[in-house]
């Protein structure tokens, strides 16, 4: 009888237990107001007043990257901000886990997703198909928001089947070769390199020293398929884009890969470039061993606080000098549609709404005036508190006024797919650029 | 005990909690990745019935060829590693003459325990091309050859099954281990006294009775070379390109980078039949041994 009881007990207990730690708030952070002094000279706003009992307490759920300076400055200080702006708007902030987005499909499947989501094209896609993301057409903050965008950015608003699925902070980011001033008056190479004959030069000067030409984090597959276009794009300024409903592989496409091949062949890369990540190439180039790395714009920032004004940025080479010249300032970048996405499902849409479009402003703001990058998608009308880099202001003066062009968005994710893999064999001695174009014809014709 | 067996409701009532959650959590998973193949569906919206055209793309992919030819050489590596060597580290630590068994059993098992990103990261370098140790051996014994171990397309598969099988080699050692000390004695004190030799005697005695053993070992060494995935995706992310992707890849690939988990469960399926044929092969190969030495 008593051995009944205390098991009954003892099973009753354990449940209890279990259902306790079960249940509970959500263990993502709050975000709060207090990072002003860390973002620095926050705009002098006008402090607006608490929240009236009139004004309704809103809490939404925002799902963004927070994990460096680059990710969670900016959202501080939007934050920051919306609180002076929508004194009755709470934030709750879902980090994300740099896990390619499988969370958020997760989280749309399961009828969960938070109410406002930071996000790339492709998710996009999902969400709008699977309508769980709202169309912004005819919110008011997207007209504002369309008057107010930076010249070239309208691919970044607009998708390109016409309608709006989120904001944008970011413009259009391209990609760069960033190079070692000194390394290269030593070794006798004249920068730019306008030429792939030019390039398979230096790199022969460079490995003679003993210094590795280019430094790539090739480990990642994006930068593969990032430099493949660069090369693309200065025979075919749509870049990947013209491979939406093609079936079969572009000559400039076959083109950009055999100048990849012969690269590889002359040595620009280092032998281990497809296990090397960001960390260690930035290094090779940081410590004076490799003489050229590839990354985008945003790189500028630590490149100059590194090598100071030992460094330097150029286009990608072409076939020529002729060619070089007339497709300098198309640029390998691609606007695909980007930003702060609202979820079909929020309780509070209007105000979601509002808080997406300021968010993104904020974002943009912050990133003109505390780190002085041009390349925001909407105009500020505030100045740069930052001190600029070089780089940056000869990439504001000279490239961002006469870009004539960017690629275009490549729709079809197996295609991509199939790039990423395929740029990255590019790298590796062997694969051959007919290799390429093959396993890319078998992938398109899918 | 009678009186448990015989009662047939405590039977049921203590198997139902196993076999529901067997059901809910690996049985029904099956059958919906079974059902979902036949089906176009991007794992949010409505799925569309295709038929088996899933499976006819499969078979068209390019990327099939390459991902089975790996899983079938990793599973190689596997067996002739982590079997072969185990049975003879195995037959050696259980001779009562050899010294320090105790501490080479231990030894073997160590790698077992470790993650798996640990030992992929030790692999790494080790690999290096420029700065590995196996490189450096080569520099330091004079010689002018040099490999790109997890670069070169027919290297690297192989490179990457040797992590694996240096990882788990403790593990089917152990299994085997027990197998070897599972034969009853006075077989090998016959046999000895009749004049054989003791690797005769292993050849001819323990080896023959250790045949459950072996298949549970070689089931488990083929269908996880099959399905090989992390050590993959740790090393080399499946590259450069798709030169080291296996089943489990193409899976991961179509299910979560290209929303397409149709798709993604057809490879599913094709990766359990695979499976489940190599077990009967197995089985049937073990069993025909049997058979033939009862015969004889």
């Amino acid at each position: 009888m008593w051995m009944k009881l205390s098991s009954i007990a003892l099973a009753s207990i354990t449940t209890i237990s279990l259902a306790a730690c079960g249940s509970g708030a959500p263990k993502e952070a709050i975000s709060t107001a207090s990072p002003a002094a860390t973002t620095s000279a926050a705009p002098a706003a006008e402090t607006k007043p608490a929240a009236t009992a009139e004004q309704a307490v809103v809490k939404l759920t925002i799902a963004t990257n927070h994990f460096d300076d680059d990710t969670s400055k900016p959202y501080d200080y939007a934050v920051a901000e919306l609180k002076k702006e929508m004194p009755n708007v709470e934030l709750t902030l879902q980090a994300y886990q740099q896990d390619n987005g499988q969370k958020i499909k997760t989280q749309m499947a399961t009828g969960d997703m938070p109410d406002i989501i930071d996000t790339s094209w492709e998710i996009m896609q999902i969400g709008s198909k699977s309508n769980n993301i709202l169309t912004l057409d005819s919110a008011p903050e997207t007209a504002q928001f369309k008057k107010d965008l930076n010249k070239g950015n309208e691919a970044k608003l607009i998708a390109p089947d016409g309608h709006v699925y989120g904001y944008p902070y970011a413009g259009v980011e391209f990609i760069i070769l960033y190079y070692n001033k000194k390394l290269f008056a030593e070794a006798g190479v004249q920068a730019p390199i306008k030429t792939i004959d030019q390039m398979k030069d230096a790199a022969k000067k460079f490995n003679a020293k003993g210094i590795i030409p280019l430094a790539i984090f090739s480990k990642e597959k994006w930068i593969g398929n990032s430099f493949l276009q660069g090369f693309m794009t200065r025979e075919e300024p749509k870049g990947f884009g013209v491979l939406n409903g093609a079936s079969e592989t572009p000559a400039a496409l076959k083109l950009a890969a055999k100048q990849v091949e012969e690269l590889q062949t002359a040595g620009v890369f280092a032998k281990n470039a497809t296990q090397t990540n960001y960390d260690q190439a930035s290094s090779l180039f940081y410590q004076g061993k490799a003489a050229m790395f590839v990354n985008g714009q945003w790189e500028i920032a630590s490149s100059q606080k590194n090598l100071g004004d030992n460094v330097d940025f150029m286009n990608f080479p072409a076939k020529d000098e002729a060619t070089y010249d007339k497709a300098i300032f198309a640029m390998n970048g691609t606007g695909d549609p980007s930003g702060f996405a609202v979820s079909a499902k929020t309780k509070n849409k209007e105000v979601a709404i509002k808080v997406a479009a300021f968010m993104a402003r904020k974002y943009a703001e912050y990133k003109y005036t505390q780190t002085g990058t041009p390349i925001v998608s909407v105009k500020i009308d505030k100045p740069i508190t930052a001190q600029v880099p070089a780089m940056l202001t000869r990439l504001g003066k000279e490239v961002i006024p006469n870009i004539a062009s960017f690629a275009d968005v490549l729709n079809d994710t197996n295609i991509k797919l199939g790039i990423d893999d395929n740029a990255q064999n590019l790298l590796v001695s062997g694969f051959t650029a007919e290799q390429f174009a093959t396993n890319l014809n078998k992938t398109m014709k899918k | 005990m009678k009186q448990y067996l015989g009662n047939k409701w405590a039977i049921f009532m203590f198997l139902t909690p196993a076999i529901v959650l067997y059901s809910v959590i690996v049985f029904y998973p099956i059958l919906q990745t079974f059902y979902r193949s036949f089906f176009e569906w991007d794992g949010l919206g409505k799925a569309t019935f295709i038929g088996v055209r899933n499976f006819i793309e499969l078979a068209q992919d390019y990327l099939l060829v390459t991902s089975l030819r790996n899983g079938f050489l990793f599973a190689i590596v596997l067996v002739v590693f982590q079997i072969g060597l185990g049975t003879i580290l195995a037959l050696i630590c259980s001779d009562a003459d050899v010294k320090g068994r105790k501490l080479l059993k231990t030894a073997y098992f160590i790698p077992v325990v470790l993650s798996v990103t640990v030992v992929c990261q030790l692999w790494l370098s080790i690999y290096d091309p420029v700065n590995g140790l196996i490189n450096k051996w080569f520099e330091a014994f004079g010689m002018a050859y040099r490999q790109d171990w997890l670069n070169s397309p027919s290297v690297s598969i192989i490179a990457i099954a040797f992590t694996n099988a240096w990882q788990y080699m403790g593990f089917q050692f152990a299994l085997l281990y027990a197998g070897v000390k599972s034969v009853p004695e006075h077989y090998l004190e016959a046999a000895r006294i009749d004049g054989a030799s003791k690797w005769r005697a292993h050849l001819h005695i323990t080896l023959p009775l250790m045949k459950e053993t072996f298949k549970f070992c070689y089931v488990i060494a083929i269908t996880a070379g099959i399905g090989a995935y992390v050590q993959m995706a740790i090393m080399t992310n499946g590259g450069p390109g798709t030169t080291n992707y296996t089943l489990t890849f193409m899976i991961i690939r179509s299910a979560f980078s290209s929303n397409q988990y149709g798709y993604a469960c057809a490879i599913s399926v094709m990766l359990i039949v695979i499976s489940l044929i190599v077990t009967l092969v197995i089985n049937k190969v073990f069993d025909r041994q049997e058979s033939g030495m009862e015969q004889s």
